[in-house]
């Protein structure tokens, strides 16, 4: 958000003496891509402001202050295998940053949420991958990891106690533009559901590499469930997709650059449990038509799309795990495990967190990548994290 | 002689009839007092680890149904704040909400069993309802004197169909208004592995009220105490209010 909305909307929300918490972090990372050895990380500031002018009305902001630190311009060709590269240079730099992450106004009336402005949608009940999420594209080493606001106008109307029916509509310059999606939530026995459909575009990755506007207009379909069966948690959600590229420079509509209307299906089936051990294990599949299964059919556009998030994945299948078991007093050790099934590479990470104050966490993490050099995972070698954050 | 076998065998039966009729009403008695129709509190959860490691919460509390749907959302400290969970149906179902990410996950029964935020409570130990009535079959022990009080002393015995918290539960309850103050929780070996002291009870609104509650794991040698601040039993939730779309306020 442009820095005029702060300057209108903070002495607003001061004014009406909201409460103030947040958090600071600090993190440092070290990483092996190939031959390289890169040292980065960054120190956050995270304000949230939030003030009830009474029951019904809450007014909330976030505001992010983002310090980044050692490397902190980034090639994409590094990331990518260089059978894939068409050019030796794609950079991205990370600027320092003061962010308005989310401003809002949510007003509750009896049958009707009203929430308007900038705030964070988080659809679907997967934990790595949600299909039906139009708006977030998750890191796998940190799903959990609090997303970016949306500018929208959300509503939710309450059916009965288990069904409501909730939609999003972020506008844009026309209404064929703007960004709709609708669900229908309710439950049946032990299982909870939810239909939706969406519209919306999203500019293409493949208009970067030669500086023009590329969109997409997208729909989507999809349903997810969760519930449990045989004492296992149970949750699944299916998105049918339609992509119809309506836009770009007539030059580049070439046999190599043509790109037809594209239908596809995303599908993700995760399962958790907590063992008498206390152990908790939570394991994902994704299945992405849109993704290539074979290797050697990966062109840069592919990664251009998975790294962008226009994809949800670079190939079809792949697998997540996560293990957690709190060790000691405030001590909880885990581990992450992703794996590419399409080109054998994948990636573990096991993690310590410690809560060492109250408010105040340490986590350090790892990961090793396994896999030939061309493949996913297998182009990083390993990677070290280590983040601090306190609660005020 | 064997009319005499028979009348000691009919008394004998009649008397155990007797205490398992004790016993029942005892629990039903209990229940009704621990599950007022509604209740809206506030109080303070200490978390005390075998190091000596103290992490002290705040939370706001909504219960409904006579303990068959509950909220409870965390206010202090910062780091959880906003966060919640409900359960429906004596905690069968479960919904927590992560204001961090503004996402609501559906539990599964295995989490019943989790800790909450850390402490020696399961989601399951706070879910309250008629479930020492329906999960259990309670069996008379007499009286104990516990801290100066005279206690009925009740055995409860899981009935395995009915999925129950614990194998067995031993509850203490005061024989002058029925007021629970001891219940060991036993482990499928009958190890006694958590005890609650329920303490500083106050009649409010008429209803003797536990202020203090304290749970110790004599497994993990750790403890857990809540205390309450506020409470009412008049307030009235409003309609639907036990839903996800409160959840998320």
């Amino acid at each position: 958000m442009k820095s005029w909305g702060i300057i209108l909307l903070l002495p607003c929300l001061l004014w009406a003496q909201p409460e103030f918490f947040g958090y600071f972090e600090s993190e440092a990372d070290v990483m092996q891509l190939g031959a390289e050895k890169y040292s980065f990380g960054y120190n956050k500031l995270r304000v949230d402001l939030e003030t009830r002018p009474n029951d019904n009305v809450l007014i909330g902001a976030n505001i992010n202050v983002q310090q980044y630190w050692g490397q902190t311009t980034w090639n994409i060709y590094d990331f990518i295998p260089g059978y894939a590269n068409i050019g030796s240079e794609m950079n991205i730099h990370l600027p320092d940053t003061i962010l308005l992450d989310n401003v809002y106004m949510k007003i509750s009336f009896p049958k009707l949420d009203l929430t308007i402005g900038k705030q964070q949608i988080s659809p679907g009940v997967g934990y790595a991958w949600n299909p039906t999420d139009i708006f977030n594209a998750k890191t796998l080493l940190d799903p959990s990891y609090e997303q970016t606001g949306v500018s929208v106008i959300q509503f939710e109307i309450p059916i009965n106690s288990r069904s409501s029916l909730s939609g999003v509509f972020k506008p844009e310059y026309n209404w064929d533009n703007s960004t709709k999606q609708a669900w229908l939530n309710s439950g049946l026995g032990r299982f909870d559901y939810s239909i939706t459909a969406a519209e919306y575009n999203w500019e293409s990755t493949r208009g970067l590499i030669y500086q023009y506007e590329s969109l997409e207009n997208r729909s989507l379909a999809g349903v997810s469930i969760v519930g449990e069966a045989f004492g296992w948690g149970l949750w699944s959600e299916f998105a049918y997709n339609h992509i119809e590229y309506y836009s770009g420079p007539e030059v580049w509509v070439s046999s190599f650059y043509y790109a037809p209307d594209v239908d596809f299906n995303e599908i993700v089936v995760g399962v958790d449990h907590t063992f008498d051990n206390s152990v908790y294990l939570l394991m994902e599949y994704l299945h992405n038509d849109y993704g290539k299964s074979v290797l050697d059919e990966l062109n840069i556009y592919d990664y251009l799309f998975s790294l962008s998030g226009n994809a949800r994945s670079l190939m079809q299948d792949y697998g997540f795990l996560y293990l957690m078991h709190q060790t000691f007093d405030f001590v909880s050790l885990s581990a992450i495990a992703i794996a590419n099934f399409n080109d054998g590479s994948g990636s573990v990470g096991p993690q310590v967190d410690w809560n060492i104050y109250q408010d105040t966490n340490i986590s350090l993490q790892s990961n090793f990548s396994w896999g030939a050099d061309n493949t996913e995972f297998g182009l990083q070698d390993w990677g070290l994290r280590l983040r601090l954050s306190s609660n005020f | 002689m064997k009319y005499r076998l028979v009348l000691i065998s009919l008394f004998l039966f009649s008397m155990i009839q007797a205490q398992d009729k004790l016993a029942i009403n005892i629990i039903q008695a209990v229940t009704e007092l621990m599950s007022p129709e509604n209740m809206k509190s506030t109080g303070t959860q200490t978390i005390v680890t075998s190091s000596g490691k103290t992490r002290t919460f705040e939370f706001e509390s909504y219960m409904g149904g006579k303990g068959q749907s509950s909220l409870t959302r965390y206010t202090k400290p910062a780091a959880i704040r906003g966060q919640a969970f409900l359960t429906l149906n004596n905690a069968d179902d479960i919904w927590t909400y992560f204001p961090r990410t503004k996402r609501v996950r559906k539990l599964a029964s295995h989490a019943k069993k989790q800790k909450v935020q850390g402490s020696d409570f399961t989601y399951e130990d706070m879910g309250s309802g008629d479930v020492f009535m329906t999960k259990f079959t309670p069996k008379s022990q007499g009286e104990e004197i516990i801290n100066g009080d005279i206690c009925w002393k009740i055995e409860l015995i899981g009935i395995p169909e009915q999925d129950p918290p614990y194998p067995k539960i031993v509850m203490w309850a005061r024989k002058s208004d029925y007021s629970p103050v001891k219940l060991d929780y036993f482990n499928d070996n009958d190890f006694n592995s958590k005890t609650l002291l329920l303490s500083d009870i106050k009649i409010i609104e008429g209803l003797p009220t536990a202020m203090k509650v304290l749970m110790v794991d004599h497994k993990e040698h750790s403890s857990t105490s809540m205390e309450t601040l506020e409470a009412t039993y008049k307030w009235e939730p409003p309609k639907g209010f036990f839903s996800e779309r409160s959840l998320k306020k």
